[in-house]
């Protein structure tokens, strides 16, 4: 039996991890659940938990966002307690994209009312002629 | 579709894939079959001396242990891989993706592959978030329905 | 080993261990010592700052967060008694990394540091002499800061060719004893007799003594020793006492019979070495065997050797089979005996940098000692081949017993 662990990291104004995890309880599904400090951990059989988390993520589909993690919660050797102090090192990349979650919702939300956004131009090189003559104006000052 | 993603313990990019109907190739799933395998020490360890042996597949004994270790666990995504997202400069990447080298290695192998990728710039503000969301949103439907579970 | 002791608390700054596959080993090492492995707490501000902080910039982001723990000890923000940075041998980014982080902790804080490069291969038992080697300078600071012997002390080395023991008093060395090891009680036995008899002393008038090497453990429980260390901190403290350079950097290179050691040291505590043993091309009985060969006695061999010239014999191998091979065909070939001692001695110092000094930054001053310092063509061919001055003290084969029997007089106790 394929058994996984997923990861909900919650960024949103509407719902509390706690209440993720009320409405994960009132599922009665046969998974294992662990509320932690950037949202929720659900593990437990592969379709059951797909299935669970993408009805859970309706809650707030621009709020809740899910990836799966090698390690069971708890495990001893990526759990800070048993560490002593510093953070698995995946930690501080969950950290780091957790920061633009406000921006991927923004970026959800105007997929779903249809926008199609401005082509970011690319910044090109100055041309060197330009920047000769950039340079011989400056000594002329 | 299988799609390859680079980071690939991005949880942006995981939550995307899945969302839009794919299946994301992560880190986490090789992790997680090393952790779940009972024949190994208590309490699990992911990666065993073994790894790096299994790494030599993709780089020779002269490229450092952490390398090859790292590629035992991309490897098994990057030959499963339909399709590819990369993100050119994530800001920071760390543990399974901590290493430049290994990086380095993982980036061309997935290109040498020949398949469907698509390449990003990490957003920096919310104008290039959306444009970000909607080129991996069109990349992925682009790709079909694929094997959507 | 050590269980009794105080819990040590070691900080573990690395990248790639646990890709490796080793981080159980350095666990299980860290345990046997009784210490504990610890990684330090670091706000993700700190990882983005750390680069234009510390002044290198570095593409792993793991090497960045080391870094970030490091500065973490350094500020206080985490206390921990020890630090163990490690990371992949043969990256070179790591190895800048590494060793700039073991100077920064050195000179920031005064916290020991013992810096390591490891491979798959690594095992418990690889990292244990370290392990130890750290927690010693842990718990034992004011012992190591010691720069002067005093009392009446004994030192005994049961090394894996030669037992050697010295009485020293009053900072002086004052009997030296020096066997083959054959069986190890009774090669120590009669090492510290034959000391005890030059310095004319009593073994009951002796306060304290000290042992190291690999027959520390069972000469020591023997002779109820007061002190039993592992060579690395005795040889480091022994060659910076016998060679007078307590303070600063300094490279010792230890090529003894069967084993050879290079250490990196900081004011006489070791931060980085490597042990050797891999290669018999690499070690005094390569020398013994060109000696055999040439028909004269090992001492003889250094002084024949200063008179040759080594570019005029061709070597196809520095083993210690086909090496020799190569010698006594050159000695058909017509080559003098000296020429042949020259290129035996520039073999050894040639093997000894291609296995011992990979992982080591090669600091003056150089401080050859062990029994083959003596063969006075080892360390001129290490000097021509490392492009530096290679100091070798008086009494340099008796490094390890006189680090032993200097640290072991702060253990002197006043008896009634």
């Amino acid at each position: 039996m394929d058994n996984i662990t997923k990861m909900m990291v919650i960024n949103s104004s509407k719902v509390l991890p706690s209440d993720v995890v009320i409405k994960l309880y009132e599922s009665n599904s046969d998974v294992m659940i662990k509320e932690t400090c950037f949202g929720v951990m659900v593990s437990g059989e592969r379709a059951v938990v797909d299935k669970l988390l993408s009805e859970t993520r309706k809650m707030d589909p621009y709020g809740i966002f899910i990836k799966e993690r090698g390690f069971a919660p708890g495990e001893p050797n990526r759990c800070r307690a048993t560490r002593r102090g510093g953070a698995r090192p995946g930690f501080h990349m969950l950290e780091t994209e957790e920061r633009i979650l406000p921006q991927i919702a923004e970026g959800l939300r105007a997929l779903d009312k249809g926008e199609i956004p401005r082509q970011k131009m690319k910044k090109k090189k100055l041309e060197l002629e330009k920047l000769k003559e950039i340079i011989e104006k400056a000594e002329v000052s | 579709m299988k799609v390859f993603i680079y980071p690939t313990n991005s949880l942006i990019l995981s939550d995307l894939v899945e969302r839009f109907g794919h299946e994301p190739l992560a880190v986490m799933q090789e992790i997680s079959k090393r952790v779940s395998n009972p024949g190994l020490d208590s309490p699990p360890m992911n990666i065993t001396p073994e790894d790096p042996k299994i790494g030599l597949k993709y780089a020779a004994v002269e490229v450092p242990s952490g390398v090859r270790g790292r590629m035992a666990l991309n490897g098994p995504l990057i030959s499963k891989a339909e399709a590819a997202i990369i993100v050119r400069d994530p800001v920071v990447s760390f543990g399974c993706m901590g290493c430049a080298r290994t990086n380095e290695l993982v980036n061309f192998l997935i290109r040498a592959k020949k398949i469907p990728i698509l390449d990003l710039d990490y957003p920096s503000s919310e104008e290039e978030a959306k444009e970000f969301v909607f080129k991996i949103s069109q990349f992925l439907k682009s790709l079909g329905q694929g094997e959507k579970k | 080993m050590n269980s009794s002791e105080n819990l040590v608390r070691i900080a573990q700054l690395s990248c790639g261990a646990e890709y490796s596959g080793i981080q159980a080993e350095i666990d299980s090492a860290a345990k046997q010592v009784n210490a504990v492995i610890v990684y330090p707490e670091i706000d993700i501000k700190d990882i983005e700052n750390i680069e234009e902080e510390f002044g290198l910039k570095v593409a792993s982001s793991d090497l960045k967060l080391l870094m970030a723990r490091a500065k973490s000890i350094v500020t206080g923000k985490v206390h921990v008694d020890a630090v163990f940075v490690a990371t992949c041998f043969r990256c070179a980014e790591a190895a800048i990394v590494r060793s700039e982080v073991r100077r920064y902790i050195h000179e920031k804080t005064g916290i020991p540091v013992i810096s390591y490069s490891f491979t798959e291969r690594t095992t418990a038992g690889t990292l244990l002499t370290r392990m130890e080697a750290l927690t010693t300078t842990a718990r034992r600071k004011s012992l190591l800061a010691r720069e002067k012997q005093s009392g009446l002390t004994a030192g005994i080395d049961s090394g894996s060719t030669t037992t050697k023991a010295v009485i020293m008093k009053d900072n002086k060395i004052i009997g030296k004893g020096w066997v083959p090891t054959i069986k190890v009680l009774e090669s120590a036995e009669e090492a510290y007799n034959a000391a005890l008899k030059e310095a004319g002393v009593k073994r009951e008038e002796i306060q304290a003594l000290g042992t190291t090497g690999y027959g520390r453990f069972l000469v020591g429980d023997h002779l109820k020793a007061d002190l039993i260390q592992e060579e690395i901190t005795v040889n480091s403290k022994g060659a910076v006492y016998l060679a007078d350079k307590q303070k600063g950097p300094a490279t010792v290179l230890d090529i003894g019979g069967m084993d050879n050691k290079a250490i990196s040291v900081m004011d006489g505590i070791p931060g980085m070495f490597t042990m050797g043993g891999i290669c018999a091309g690499a070690s005094g009985r390569f020398l013994e065997m060109t000696a055999k060969r040439l028909g004269v006695g090992i001492t003889e061999l250094g002084a024949l050797a200063m008179k040759g010239k080594q570019e005029d014999v061709k070597m196809n191998s520095y083993c210690i089979v086909f090496g020799i091979q190569s010698l006594v065909n050159s000695l058909a070939a017509g080559s003098t005996p000296e020429d042949v001692a020259a290129a035996a001695c520039h073999s050894v110092a040639e093997q000894l940098f291609e296995q011992q000094l990979q992982e080591i930054d090669v600091k003056e001053p150089v401080i050859m000692c062990g029994g083959t310092s003596l063969i006075e063509g080892l360390p001129k061919a290490v000097e021509e081949l490392l492009k530096v001055k290679v100091i070798v003290p008086d009494n340099a084969q008796y490094i390890g017993a006189v680090g032993a029997a200097l640290l072991v007089s702060g253990f002197i106790r006043p008896r009634i």
